[in-house]
C-alpha cells in the first residue's frame, strides 16, 4: 500500500500542493513573501521543522498513546522550530531581524502538524520524512513564486538586485499583504483548473 | 497498559525532557554568537548615528567603537559620547524608544556635543511593514536628519516635499508620525533639561 517515492514527491509538488491545494500556511504566505530571501528563508525553516518532526513522529507513532498524540505532536514540532529560530538569529541575524516574529510562529504553521497527522502517523519513518521535505519544498515554491511577482512589482528587484531598468513606478500594494491574496487567488484557479481539464471534466 | 494513565504520563515526561534538554544544550551553545550579533548591531547602530564607518567584520566594529567611544550617564540616562582627540565630547547618542504602527520602534539620535544640531539618527529595532514603515531604516529617510538644527520649541517637522526640510514616507503616515513623536518627545523631556559643558 506504501506510495513510491515519486508518488509522495509528485502528490506534494502538484496534487496536494500544501498552499494551492490544501490552502494550508497562508498566513505566511501572506506575510512574508513580499522579499525573495524572506520568502526562501521562511521556506527552508519551514521544509526543515516538517521534515524531521514528520521522522520523528513516525519513528514514535508506535509508542505514542493515541489520546495525547496532538500533545506529543505540539512537542515535537516545537522543538524543531525553536531550534531553526535559535539557528536563523545565531547565524543569520539580518534575515532573523526581517522575519521577526514568523519563524516562530511556523509551531502554529497547519503543514506540520496536517503532515503529522494525515500521514506520519501512519507511514514508516524515511517515507514521512519525504512526505514532509516535499510538502515543505512545495510550499516553498509557491512563496518564491508570490514572492518573485510581489519583490518585481513592488521594489523593482529580484533577491535585492536591482532589475527595474525602465525605471517604472514601483507599485506599493504589492508591497502590502492583500496583494499576495490575489496572487494566491490566481494561482489556486490556475492550478485547480488544470488538474480538472486532466481528470477530463 | 498501553494506554494506562500512569504510561501516558512517563511517555510525555520522558519525551519533554528529552526535547528540552536538547534545546537547553542548543541554547546554551549558541547563546554567546547570539549576544555578539546583539551587541555588534548596537555597536553598528552607534557608529552610523555618530557619521562614522559602521562596516566592516565583528572585531572591526568592536575596535573602532572602543576607540572613541564611551559610555557615559547625563542625568540617570545612559548615554554614548563620542570624544575627539584632545577629549572633549564632540557628540552624544541617545536612545530612544517609543510605539510605531505594529511595535516598538527603538534606535539612537546623535547630537552634536553643544546640543544644538543632529548629527545622524539610527534604529535598532523595528517591526514596521516592510517596503512602508520598514523604509524608516533606509538611507534615504535617515541621512535627511543629518545637520538638521534642533528648534527645542517647534522639535522636528515634515514639510513639503523638496522645501529642505524633513520628508515623511509615503503610504507610511502612521510610522512617519510615530517616529517624529518619539524624537520630539526625546528633545523636549530629555535633552531640553540637559546642562553640557
Amino acid at each position: 500500500m506504501a506510495e513510491s517515492i515519486k508518488q509522495v514527491i509528485k502528490r506534494n509538488l502538484w496534487y496536494e500542493n500544501q498552499v494551492v491545494r490544501q490552502i494550508l500556511g497562508i498566513c505566511s504566505s501572506l506575510a512574508v513573501t513580499n522579499l525573495m530571501a524572506n520568502s526562501l528563508v521562511m521556506g527552508l525553516g519551514l521544509t526543515f521543522s516538517v521534515a524531521l518532526s514528520s521522522f520523528t513522529l513516525s519513528l514514535l507513532r508506535n509508542l505514542i498513546p493515541r489520546r495525547i498524540r496532538m500533545i506529543v505532536q505540539t512537542l515535537v514540532i516545537a522543538a524543531y522550530v525553536i531550534l531553526v529560530d535559535l539557528i536563523i538569529k545565531a547565524f543569520l541575524p539580518d534575515i532573523s531581524k526581517a522575519l521577526g516574529p514568523y519563524v516562530a510562529l511556523i509551531i502554529t504553521n497547519c503543514i506540520i502538524m496536517g503532515r503529522a497527522e494525515a500521514y506520519a502517523q501512519k507511514n514508516p519513518p524515511l517515507l514521512s520524512m519525504l512526505d514532509g521535505l516535499f510538502a515543505g519544498v512545495g510550499y516553498t515554491a509557491v512563496l518564491l513564486l508570490i514572492a518573485l511577482i510581489r519583490e518585481t512589482l513592488g521594489f523593482g528587484t529580484i533577491f535585492g538586485y536591482n532589475i527595474n531598468w525602465l525605471g517604472m513606478d514601483n507599485w506599493t500594494i504589492m508591497v502590502m499583504a492583500p496583494s499576495a491574496f490575489f496572487i494566491i487567488g490566481v494561482l489556486i484557479w490556475i492550478v485547480s483548473n488544470r488538474q480538472e481539464k486532466k481528470k477530463g471534466r | 497498559m498501553k494506554n494506562g494513565y500512569l504510561s501516558t504520563i512517563v511517555f510525555i515526561l520522558a519525551l519533554s525532557l528529552i526535547f528540552g534538554s536538547a534545546l537547553a544544550g542548543v541554547y546554551a551553545w549558541l547563546k554567546p554568537t547570539i549576544e555578539t550579533n546583539n551587541e555588534i548591531a548596537e555597536k553598528r547602530a552607534i557608529l552610523e548615528a555618530f557619521a562614522l564607518d559602521f562596516s566592516g567584520s565583528t572585531d572591526a566594529i568592536a575596535d573602532r567603537f572602543s576607540q572613541s567611544i564611551e559610555e557615559t550617564e547625563i542625568n540617570g540616562l545612559s548615554v554614548y559620547q563620542l570624544k575627539d582627540e584632545t577629549g572633549t565630547v564632540t557628540a552624544y547618542a541617545v536612545p530612544f524608544s517609543g510605539s510605531g504602527l505594529w511595535g516598538t520602534i527603538r534606535g539612537y539620535l546623535a547630537v552634536s556635543g553643544d546640543l544644538e544640531q543632529v548629527v545622524g539618527l539610527t534604529f535598532t529595532e523595528q517591526n514596521e511593514t516592510p517596503g512602508l514603515g520598514g523604509r524608516i531604516d533606509e538611507p534615504a529617510f535617515k541621512e535627511q536628519f543629518r545637520s538638521v538644527a534642533i528648534d527645542y520649541e517647534a522639535g522636528f517637522s515634515y514639510g513639503e516635499s523638496g522645501s529642505g526640510q524633513l520628508d515623511a514616507i509615503t503610504g507610511a503616515t502612521s510610522t512617519s508620525n510615530a517616529v517624529l513623536q518619539m524624537l520630539n518627545r526625546l528633545l523636549q523631556e530629555t535633552l531640553a533639561g540637559w546642562e553640557v559643558p
